[in-house]
């Protein structure tokens, strides 16, 4: 009983992680209908920029936050201004921006190689081995501060996206862009900001991931996946979605222990893609627009 | 206030408006009328910027329109209700209302433009809360409506907002614009119901394949043969 109760915190603190993780890539689907396969290149770059900030800086992954979400929102609206923009709109651009995206990916990762090598880096803070107890288990205060910091951006964008003019129009925008235009709002700009502001939260991701996971060049590529899986088991309808989406990967992953052995546990969320899709094409708790 | 000049549009290779000329003058309500496919959805998205003109002006309050980016004309005093209404239907009616005035102008005069539309269409208020989507489609056109007004138009364009109503809640969208046209608002009226809409207009237009082919008072067109023949069946 013990056991499960623990098993069942930490599957908890790592959907937080899990969702802040997938959001970024929701919400850009969601609003522009582009998978953004650079996704998990964003975050293992970021985890490279947080390294650098820390090894260099002394900054501290947590206190570097806020410069890794202004760097990467820039570099999301470079990628938009200068490669995304000119692909063509709906269903026709899908390839085209899967391929154009996938090759951003290589490129990021190809410079992570060269300016870093191959070799795994770890962040070391002075509190890495802090732990803290919690309904009889002792859980890494890392693992907490992410929790945290992952439930609070949530909330954020929640209610940025519910409570300002800017973010209902970018729900509207994924809605139907046509009477966006027809209302005065710039769609251009809205696509711009919300491809900024979903290469940001990736940018988090991966400033969250370099203080849980050691990483190198090819990280990103299991999160970029893990991150689909989530958003096709939430659907993109809204944080609630994402967040339980998040809940089921995290918790199938964290039982798993007892059916598979451990090698096999990242496997889980694949199998439970496929088996999900097969059922309900819709998403478990389908919601295919954001609202 | 919108004079309109010489305009050919195309969709591709197609073209589907040669040379169309009218204009709307201030405080009037002036209808487009025409058989299906003439050519009167174009005219209106030409107008609001969502379709580009390939040839002529559009003059809007003496100002050349062309250059002057779709999302910006609403700023201008320029709104289009379009076919089919177009509503966000995952967000509430409140919040397709209040994102009608997206434009800073509007935006500052917002709670005044609630109480307007509110007061047009009570039923409005009541669903406030509820889904766009989840409206029957009458509602969905208050809706579409109301969002318009929010921008605060000077000319306000409607395409067909009567398509596939019931004849009873034709008959209070229709008195919805008659209000509106009392109260002063310029009207550009897009109808297929054409006696309906010679009933409240001042002026109309006949659309035929592309092109203006006719045009007069209500009471002329009403009165033409020709027109009675094809669009009146008598
Ligand atoms: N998106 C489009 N692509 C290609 N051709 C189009 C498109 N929209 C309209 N057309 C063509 O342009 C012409 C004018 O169409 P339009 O929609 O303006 O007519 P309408 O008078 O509004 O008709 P209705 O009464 O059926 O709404 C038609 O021949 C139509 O086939
Ligand atoms: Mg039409």
């Amino acid at each position: 009983m013990g056991e499960v109760v623990v098993l069942a915190v930490s599957a908890v603190l790592l959907a937080g992680f899990y969702a802040a993780m997938a959001y970024g890539l929701g919400l850009i689907y969601g609003v522009l209908r582009i998978v953004n396969l650079a996704h998990g290149g964003i975050i293992m770059a970021s985890a490279y920029v947080t390294w650098q900030l820390f090894d260099r800086f002394a900054i501290d992954p947590f206190l570097a936050i806020p410069i890794v979400l202004v760097v990467f929102f820039a570099i999301g609206v470079g990628i938009y201004l200068g490669l995304v923009r000119f692909l063509p709109r709906g269903p026709a651009g899908a390839v085209q921006s899967l391929l154009l995206l996938f090759g951003v990916w290589l490129v990021i990762r190809n410079v992570a190689y060269l300016l870093f090598t191959g070799n795994e880096q770890v962040i070391h803070t002075g509190y890495a081995t802090s732990s803290v107890r919690i309904l009889g288990g002792s859980f890494s205060a890392t693992r907490l501060a992410v929790f945290a910091v992952a439930t609070v951006a949530l909330f954020t964008l929640h209610l940025l996206l519910t409570r300002t003019y800017l973010g209902k129009a970018i729900r509207a925008v994924a809605q139907n862009p046509d009477s966006c235009t027809l209302a005065g709002i710039n769609v251009e700009r809205i696509y711009v900001f919300t491809f900024g502001l979903g290469t940001a939260l990736a940018g988090l991701a991966g400033t969250l991931a370099s203080t849980l996971f050691a990483f190198n060049p090819s990280f990103g590529a299991s999160e970029l996946l893990k991150s689909f899986v989530i958003i096709v088991l939430g659907g993109l309808g809204s944080i609630v979605g994402i967040a339980l989406g998040a809940l089921v990967l995290a918790f199938a992953e964290v039982f798993a222990v007892y059916a598979v052995p451990p090698y096999l546990t990242t496997a889980v969320g694949f199998v439970l893609l496929v088996v999900v899709l097969v059922l309900r094409p819709g998403g478990l708790f389908g919601q295919r627009v954001l609202r | 206030m919108l004079e309109v000049r010489d305009i050919d549009v195309f969709y591709g290779d197609a073209q589907a408006l040669y040379g169309v000329g009218f204009t709307v003058a201030e405080g009037e309500l002036v209808t487009l009328v025409g058989a299906n496919g003439a050519g009167k959805t174009t005219i209106l998205r030409a107008v609001a910027g969502i379709r580009p003109v390939a040839r002529g002006d559009l003059l809007f309050e003496g100002e050349p329109l062309r250059r002057v980016p779709a999302h910006r004309r609403p700023g201008l005093g320029i709104a289009l209700v379009p076919e089919g209404r177009e509503l966000w239907p995952q967000l509430t009616v409140r919040e397709n209302l209040e994102l009608g005035a997206y434009d800073r102008a509007a935006r500052a005069r917002a709670a005044e433009s609630f109480a307007h539309v509110y007061d047009l269409f009570p039923k409005l208020k009541d669903r406030a809360g509820q889904l766009a989507g989840s409206m029957s489609g009458g509602e969905q056109q208050m809706v579409a409506i109301g969002r318009a007004l929010m921008s605060r138009p000077r000319l306000l364009m409607m395409d067909e907002p009567s398509l596939g109503l019931a004849p009873l809640v034709v008959g209070q969208m229709f008195a919805a614009v008659r209000r509106l046209h009392a109260d002063g608002l310029t009207i550009l009226l897009v109808e297929q119901n054409l006696a309906r809409a010679l009933k409240v207009a001042d002026r109309g237009y006949v659309i035929e394949t592309g092109t203006v082919s006719l045009t007069g008072t209500s009471e002329q067109l009403l009165a033409d043969p020709a027109v009675r023949a094809a669009y009146l069946g008598v």
